[in-house]
């Protein structure tokens, strides 16, 4: 019998791993990862990265990302600052992760991590479209991320991330983090500005606003984060998924947006 | 050192010294002011730029200024900066075991009109330097950028420029300094305080 | 004031035993892409803490006619990991008769650094080459493996001396004018030159020398710019 479920190949060999397959396996379907050869190997990268170590392994952070839905789909905007220890390593990441033309990923904790586990992503769903000749669910690929990232719990991961889509149910929005937390949700601000950035999001948030007003509040919500938060800044992007994919909307540099806010008149306080 | 985060820079010119600092105050990550400078003026035409702990820096500058006003009232004249270095460097030696968490930066114009600059450690070790002197959080980012832009006998206006441009484009990369930044070139006859206007992240 | 002893620092006992594979042998290097061209340059200084272990230790290595790789931090890692790289692009020339292009290079070292995300080479990685339609690419990692092109990036010990002045001449950062920058290839050199010239100054683990790729359409050139040996 001809298998056409490729990604399966071992059923037919009576469970026996020929050497073809293990090759197989190793090279596309599963990510190996080498691990040291200590007692301990998540204590050891866990001290690796500690400030005080001598050869120390800062691995790039910090982040201010938000999405919400509303009437018109969901709006993603994040910063594009990155810094390992307190020095800016890039003022110009691109935490938004465009896995495929209708799903975005969003990028807090470690870059690698979000990165890698995201383009992993972006595989499985692309083979789930294969195999099942129609595009994957948001819920469905949240729950494939999730579960990835779950299989290494404890090891040291740093992921907090949106998925954000459109599929038959409508927007989807999902909060997924490396402890294995999934969330669904309306409204999701990560990283170490979040807190700045739901100040601004929660008081200004309503269902039906326009386009426009959407993209105006998450760009303020975003800047106010950049504004107070010092691991956070540099470009803040802007990205809305509708029915039919999501597009970029705007880049702009913060320093604009600061002097372009700074100019107009400040809503009186109540 | 990286509690608050700073930055301060000093340069010599020709017949003129600057400094400068940025206007961040912070606690961590968290910003919590903008207009926090961190220079101090001490006499007519010695200025100290003091970076690390916030507490301390507004202790340390108070103490620096009470010290440097009854030097006056005795001596009925001007502490010159060589001076005052050296008072600086004693009075953070006065705390060896439990020192102010911060590093000053000096510069001024001696009675002759001689620019002097100078840094210290936090226990008061002092660094003369011909050519320009930076502390802060980002002290290294300072260092090399100066080492490129510096170069001797600027005018007034050049050094400012050299200055601002070094200030500017090291705490961009420091996350925990920036948010505006003031210089103040001293020269013979006026001080010139420039505020400038930067990112706001 | 003298009253509190100074405190003993931490039993040795405690640190023996751990193990502590790594190693900062310290150097910078840095890349820029130009229109046509692309420049990566490393200095050859190889150190330990205070001490020199070599003045000639080359951390930019040439991987095709098109590529040119410079890593800092742990040297034997660097290496080891330059190794890793040529024998897949071997495998690769064999499995797919052509040599492997700059970008397919910098998405393929991504991973390779992620595969070791639990034990991660200790080195900091530039990647400077020309990519499909020839033009300059740079691409900046971490440790373990996020990528980002970019058009100038410095890497290393020395790093943060440099990337604020690359910021300000290549970068245009601060300026009131909408400066363009017409970066040919003989001021990108000097760029080059002189901020490793003032990095050298004040950092202590760079020095001796610095190695010049200049890679364009029609070959790699390697010019070596002496700096200070203090």
């Amino acid at each position: 019998m001809i298998n056409l479920d490729f990604l399966n190949p071992v059923e037919d060999n009576n469970g026996l791993e020929t050497e073809v397959n293990k090759e197989y396996l190793e090279n596309l379907n599963v990510p190996t990862f080498d691990i040291p050869l200590c007692n301990n190997p998540i204590e050891f990268l866990k001290h690796q990265t500690e400030a005080a170590e001598k050869c120390r392994l800062s691995i790039v952070h910090g982040t201010t990302t938000l999405a919400f839905k509303f009437k018109h789909g969901v709006i993603v905007c994040v910063d594009s600052r990155a810094t390992a220890g307190s020095y800016i390593a890039s003022q110009t990441v691109k935490k938004v992760i465009e896995i495929n033309p209708y799903l975005l990923g969003t990028m807090a904790g470690g870059a690698a991590d979000c990165s890698y586990w995201e383009r992993e992503l972006g595989r499985r769903c692309r083979l789930y479209e294969l195999r099942n000749k129609e595009r994957i669910s948001v819920a469905a690929a949240s729950k494939l991320l999730c579960n990835m990232v779950y299989s290494y719990k404890g090891m040291g991961l740093s992921m907090g991330t949106m998925i954000c889509g459109w599929d038959k149910k409508g927007p989807g929005l999902y909060y997924v983090d490396n402890d294995g937390t999934r969330l669904e949700g309306d409204l999701f601000s990560v990283g170490s500005g979040s807190t700045f950035a739901y100040g601004i999001l929660d008081s200004g948030f309503k269902y039906d606003m326009t386009p426009e007003e959407a993209y105006d509040l998450g760009q303020r919500a975003i800047y106010h984060a950049t504004f107070r938060d010092a691991a956070s800044g540099g470009i803040v992007s802007c990205y809305h998924v509708k029915q039919d994919g999501w597009t970029l909307i705007s880049r702009t540099n913060v320093k604009d947006l600061h002097y372009k806010y700074a100019e107009q008149p400040k809503a009186p306080l109540v | 050192m990286e509690y608050n985060g700073g930055a301060v820079v000093a340069m010599v010119g020709k017949d003129c010294v600057a400094i400068a600092s940025d206007k961040r105050f912070g606690l961590q990550l968290l910003t919590l002011a903008t207009d926090f400078e961190k220079i101090y003026k001490m006499t007519d035409k010695c200025y100290i730029g003091l970076a690390g702990l916030a507490t301390d820096v507004q202790t340390l500058s108070q103490e620096l200024k009470l010290k440097v006003d009854l030097y006056k009232l005795r001596e009925e004249r001007e502490i010159t900066p060589k001076k005052f270095a050296h008072l600086v460097s004693s009075t953070l030696y006065d705390h060896r075991w439990g020192p102010y968490f911060c590093e000053p930066c000096i510069a001024g114009l001696d009675s002759d009109n001689k620019p002097f600059i100078c840094s210290t450690d936090l226990i008061g070790c002092i660094n003369f330097a011909k050519d320009f002197v930076v502390c802060g959080t980002t002290a290294r980012e300072l260092y090399g950028i100066c080492e490129s832009f510096w170069e001797p006998d600027l005018g007034p206006e050049e050094l400012f420029e050299v200055i601002s441009q070094s200030l500017l484009n090291a705490f961009d990369r420091d996350s925990q300094s920036g948010w505006g930044a003031v210089v103040h070139i001293i020269t013979p006859d006026k001080i010139i305080t420039r505020h400038l206007k930067t990112r706001q992240d | 004031m003298i009253s509190e002893p100074i405190p003993t620092a931490q039993p040795a006992r405690q640190m023996a035993n751990r193990f502590d594979p790594y190693e900062d042998n310290g150097g910078t290097t840095m890349a820029l892409a130009g229109e046509d061209f692309c420049i990566v340059a490393a200095d050859t200084r190889q150190s330990d803490g205070y001490h020199i272990n070599c003045r000639y230790a080359p951390k930019a290595h040439q991987l095709s006619d098109k590529t040119v790789i410079g890593t800092s931090g742990f040297y034997a890692d660097g290496i080891c990991l330059v190794k890793r790289i040529k024998q897949r692009m071997e495998w690769y020339y064999h499995q797919h008769d052509k040599v492997m292009s700059t970008p397919a290079l910098a998405q393929l070292l991504s991973v390779m650094l992620y595969q070791k995300r639990f034990f991660p080479y200790y080195c900091f990685t530039i990647l400077g080459g020309l990519d499909e339609e020839g033009k300059g690419c740079v691409f900046d990692y971490d440790s373990v493996g996020n990528v980002e092109r970019v058009k100038y990036q410095a890497e290393g010990s020395g790093k943060e001396l440099l990337q604020p002045f690359l910021d300000s001449q290549i970068g245009l950062k601060n300026r009131a004018t909408d400066d363009v920058l017409d970066l040919t290839e003989e001021k990108a050199i000097k760029i080059v030159k002189d901020a490793f010239s003032s990095v050298t100054e004040r950092d202590i683990h760079t020095g001796d020398c610095v190695e010049i790729y200049i890679i364009r359409k029609d070959g790699i050139e390697c010019e070596k710019y002496p700096l200070k040996r203090d």
